[in-house]
Formats: C-alpha cells, sequence, structure tokens
C-alpha cells in the first residue's frame, strides 16, 4: 500500500516544488536585474549631476542637498526604488546647476 | 524570429505535461473502488440467498414465553420443544458435562428475530440450540469441514458442535472432531422406482421432502447437459445412510448426479474430483449457518447451491477455459499509471528547468547594428570630439563619456539590452550637443555611425 503510493506522493510533491520554483525563480531574476538595471540609471544620473556641478560658475545650496541626499541613498544600497528616488534627486541637481549656470 | 516562438511551445508543452500528470492521478484514483461483488467471468448465478423471511425459512413454529421456557428448564436438564430437530449422541454429550448440571434448550428452526430472542433470554439454559445452531455464552459452534456440515445437514447431528461449546465453555481442551455417519448399501426395492423416475424424468423427490419444484433456471446453467436430481428429506439421526449417490453413479458414470439429504447436497459424476468439494465447502462454509438456523424449503437451498455450482463453472476451475474478457483500456493500463505519471512529472520538471535557465541570458545582437558596436563607435567618437572641446564644452563631453562607461558596465553586468541602449541614447544626446558646438556636423554621432558602421 505505501510502496504503490509513493511515486504518486513523491511524484505530486516534485510536480508542486518544480512549478513553485518555476514560478519564483524568474520573478526573483527580474526584480534582482530591476534593481540593477536602475541602480546603474541613478549612478549615471549622479555622475552627471557630479560633473555639472564641477562645470558649474556658481554654487545651488539646493542642488548641493539633493546630490548629497542621492549619493547618500546610493551609499545604502537600498532597492530599485531607492535607486530611483537617487535618481530622481541627482536629475533635479543635475537641472538646478545647469540652469544656474 | 524563431527564439520567440520556441520558449511558447515549450511552455504549452510543459503545462499540458501537468495537466496529463493530473489526469492520470484523477483516472488512477478513481479506479480505486473496490467492491465485494466478485463474478468471475460474469457468472449468470444469481448470487447470495435473499433476505430475511423472504424464502420461505420462517416456519410456523413458535416457542413459549421467557418464563415458560425457564420454568421448563429448570425442570428438566434437557429440553426439547415442539418441533425441535437437532440430535446428538447423548451418551458423549453426558460424558462431556459429567456432573456441572448444564443445561439445553433445543429450538424449532425457523424462528423469526423475536423468538430467536426470547429463546436467548432464557437465563438457565446454558446452551440454546435453535434449529442446529448451537450457541452458548458468547460462542456459537459450527462446523467447519465437509464432514461436520453432511452430519450437521444430513442428519440433523449436533454432537461435535456441542462437545466444542462444552469444552470451550469450560475451559477444556477441544475434542478431535469424529465422523460418526455411517452408510449402507441401498436396497434394491428403495433403487428401484428411483432409477425409473430419473430415467423418465431426471429427477427423483422422496417423501417428505419440501422441494415442489425444480430451479430449471439454476440447473440449466450450472449443469447446461442436465443432470439427474435426488430429493430427500433430512434422515434419521443414528442410522447409517443409504448411499445413492455411489449406487447411482455405478448405473449411469456419465450423468452429473446431485442427491440432496435434508439439507446436505453432494455431487457424483463426471468431474466431480475437480469440483465438488470445492463447490460444497464455499457453499456450507457461506451459507451453513443460515441453512442451520433456518428451515428454508429444499428448492431454495437447492437454486442457491446451484449457483455456487454455476461460479465455479465460471471460474474455470473445471470443465472449462478461462472466459473471454473484453479488452479493457484501463485494466491494462492500470500498472503502467505510476510510470507515466512519473514520466509526465519528470517532463513537467525539465521543462521547467528549462525555463528557469532560459530566462536568465539573451545573447547580445551582434553585428554592426547591436549594441556593443554602437558602444564601440561612440568611444571612438568621444575621443575625436576630445581633441575638440573647451571649457564651455567639457561638462557635456564628460557627461557623454559617464553616459557610455555607464553602458559598457551595464553591457558587461548582463544587464536589458533595452536600458544599455537607453544609455547609448543619452551618451549619444550628449555628444550631438558637444559636435553642434564645436561646429563639427561631421562628428554628429548619428552621421559619424552612420560613416563607421555601414
Amino acid at each position: 500500500m505505501t510502496a504503490s503510493v509513493l511515486p504518486w506522493l513523491g511524484g505530486g510533491v516534485v510536480a508542486l516544488a518544480a512549478g513553485f520554483l518555476a514560478a519564483l525563480l524568474p520573478r526573483r531574476r527580474a526584480r534582482a536585474q530591476g534593481r540593477r538595471v536602475a541602480w546603474s540609471s541613478a549612478r549615471a544620473a549622479i555622475h552627471d549631476a557630479t560633473v555639472s556641478r564641477d562645470a558649474s560658475p556658481t554654487a545651488v545650496p539646493e542642488a548641493e542637498r539633493l546630490l548629497a541626499r542621492a549619493e547618500m541613498l546610493a551609499a545604502a544600497r537600498g532597492g530599485a526604488d531607492a535607486a530611483r528616488a537617487a535618481a530622481e534627486h541627482a536629475r533635479r541637481a543635475d537641472e538646478l546647476w545647469r540652469a544656474g549656470r | 524570429m524563431t527564439a520567440p516562438k520556441l520558449p511558447v511551445r515549450r511552455e504549452l508543452v510543459r503545462w499540458s505535461l501537468l495537466a496529463a500528470a493530473a489526469a492520470v492521478l484523477v483516472v488512477f484514483l478513481g479506479a480505486q473502488r473496490q467492491s465485494v461483488e466478485v463474478s468471475y467471468g460474469r457468472s449468470p448465478s444469481a448470487g447470495a440467498l435473499p433476505q430475511e423471511g423472504s424464502a420461505g425459512e420462517l416456519s410456523d413454529a413458535s416457542v413459549p414465553s421467557v418464563e415458560e421456557m425457564t420454568a421448563l428448564v429448570a425442570a428438566e436438564p434437557v429440553v426439547r420443544l415442539p418441533g425441535a430437530v437437532a440430535r446428538w449422541d447423548e451418551q458423549r454429550v453426558r460424558a462431556a458435562i459429567g456432573d456441572r448440571g448444564t443445561r439445553i434448550l433445543v429450538a424449532p428452526p425457523g424462528l423469526d428475530e423475536a423468538e430467536r430472542r426470547r429463546v436467548k433470554d432464557v437465563e438457565n439454559a446454558e446452551i440454546r440450540i435453535v434449529g442446529t445452531e448451537v450457541s452458548g455464552g458468547l460462542y456459537v459452534a459450527s462446523p467447519d469441514d465437509l464432514p461436520g456440515w453432511r452430519a450437521r445437514f444430513a442428519t440433523r447431528d449436533v454432537t461435535s458442535s456441542l462437545l466444542t461449546l462444552l469444552a470451550t465453555l469450560h475451559d477444556q481442551p477441544t475434542p478431535p472432531d469424529r465422523d460418526d455417519l455411517r452408510w449402507r448399501e441401498p436396497t434394491g426395492p428403495e433403487l428401484a422406482p428411483m432409477v425409473a423416475a430419473l430415467r423418465a424424468t431426471g429427477r427423483y423427490v422422496g417423501p417428505g421432502a419440501t422441494l415442489t419444484k425444480l430451479p430449471e433456471k439454476a440447473a440449466s446453467s450450472a449443469f447446461p447437459d442436465g443432470a439427474w436430481f435426488v430429493v430427500l428429506p433430512a434422515q434419521p439421526y443414528g442410522e447409517p445412510l443409504p448411499a445413492y449417490g455411489p449406487a447411482l453413479h455405478r448405473l449411469a458414470p456419465d450423468q452429473p448426479l446431485l442427491v440432496m439429504y435434508g439439507d446436505w447436497i453432494e455431487y457424483h459424476g463426471p468431474s466431480a474430483a475437480e469440483f465438488a468439494e470445492v463447490a460444497g465447502a464455499s457453499f456450507y462454509a457461506q451459507f451453513g449457518s443460515r441453512l442451520g438456523r433456518y428451515a428454508y424449503p429444499q428448492q431454495n437451498v437447492l437454486a442457491t447451491y446451484l449457483g455456487q455450482v454455476t461460479d465455479v463453472r465460471y471460474a474455470g476451475l473445471f470443465d472449462r477455459p478461462l472466459p473471454y474478457r473484453p479488452f479493457d483500456p484501463l485494466r491494462v493500463a492500470l500498472p503502467a499509471l505510476p510510470w507515466i505519471f512519473a514520466a509526465c512529472v519528470a517532463g513537467f520538471v525539465a521543462l521547467s528547468i528549462r525555463t528557469v535557465r532560459g530566462s536568465g541570458r539573451r545573447p547580445a545582437d551582434v553585428g554592426p547594428g547591436g549594441t556593443p558596436a554602437r558602444l564601440a563607435g561612440l568611444s571612438a567618437l568621444a575621443v575625436e570630439l576630445s581633441l575638440l572641446t573647451d571649457a564651455r564644452t567639457d561638462p557635456a563631453l564628460v557627461r557623454g563619456v559617464g553616459r557610455l562607461r555607464a553602458a559598457r558596465d551595464a553591457l558587461g553586468e548582463g544587464l536589458p539590452d533595452r536600458h544599455v541602449r537607453e544609455l547609448l541614447a543619452d551618451a549619444a544626446a550628449e555628444l550631438d550637443d558637444v559636435a553642434r558646438d564645436v561646429r563639427m556636423p561631421g562628428y554628429r554621432p548619428d552621421v559619424y555611425l552612420r560613416a563607421r558602421l555601414s
């Protein structure tokens, strides 16, 4: 009885686990990739902002503050949302410096 | 173009494998029904005896009230109520009882449930016999082999059951079964009318037999070639039985012959060695207790016995090859179902692994229009532009170079192509600004890349 039930039970468990993993792993991978993409954009935006700051003849305290916050977020290495927030801060700082030039 | 199509087909196969596994599981579970109905080769026999009271097994006999019976039992050690049929070897039973004073109440067969309950309520009767069913205390004693059943049903001899029950009630070793039945050769005047009737109609019903009508349908399915039936009432206890079976069998060796003494049925004739014991033992093992307790008319007993013979015949135990069974795909596939299920699961797992691994990396588009080529072209453009810039255009160039570096990192990390192209587009926009500012139309990225990459 038990021996004949084993293939069914084992097969069912294996199929369930396979389906679960097949759904979970790509999702996790996509999330990790989204995070890396967001950080890649954020780092590029911060770099832009630092270049604009160095080129700017005048000091813009608001932009300094925004860039500092963006760099702090980048240093803390958060998730995709933190990356997007950092990119947004950096972009606004960049605009402020370019406008202040 | 085939690249996005293949995973779709793989997904389809993957989920259909899972559906197949589930379907196989459902089919397997559905096939697990178990039934007590076992009919080998679709035997046409009617099956078991019908419900209580519907087959004429209740006799007209009744029993007095519990108080009357108690008084009767108190007066005498053995009380035989009117209609009681059970007999036993009184000497042996008395010896077994010894001086214990065990009292025995003997009731007629065919009592209904209320009457049997009244018999059971007689508390001073240690042993109660209803018909030929011997019970006492928590026990019911019944024979378990053919000689035991033969004694019980042919002559209503319950000696061995009584002795077994007495030994059990008094915690003594059970005495060995003894076959006390004696046979004698039938006389010529006894045989003559029997042979004449059998040769004329194929049946002989002795005086006192309760068979009124032969169960023709059961007889024809049990013995398609016809058989002789000799039906006699139960024989008196203590006298040798006339052995009609062997005598008639000698007269007509090829003729199947059933001899019925009371509720005891014997077969003589062809294939007797192969199935008579099987049929008799299975019949009396299954119905013995009911036959002893009730007073079935002999034709009902005979019909049920013939049904048993039909079952044995259809079981292919004698005289007949195994019956043809139509092809049943489920029965054939049942042993393979676990393997099919396992294969479906394995396929599903394998395709799941392929899906998980396949979703990770996509090969970059290598070629003149590809992302790496564009990155290389823009990098070269940045190097050339760097010779022409001044303090006004430097920041845009540095930003463009920064974007290019980010694009290179992203490409190296295997980030999606779309993201790399966005970074490259930003870099191109910066470099475009630089080229316009330094007034070099040939260095505008569109023009420059078109010239270099084509």
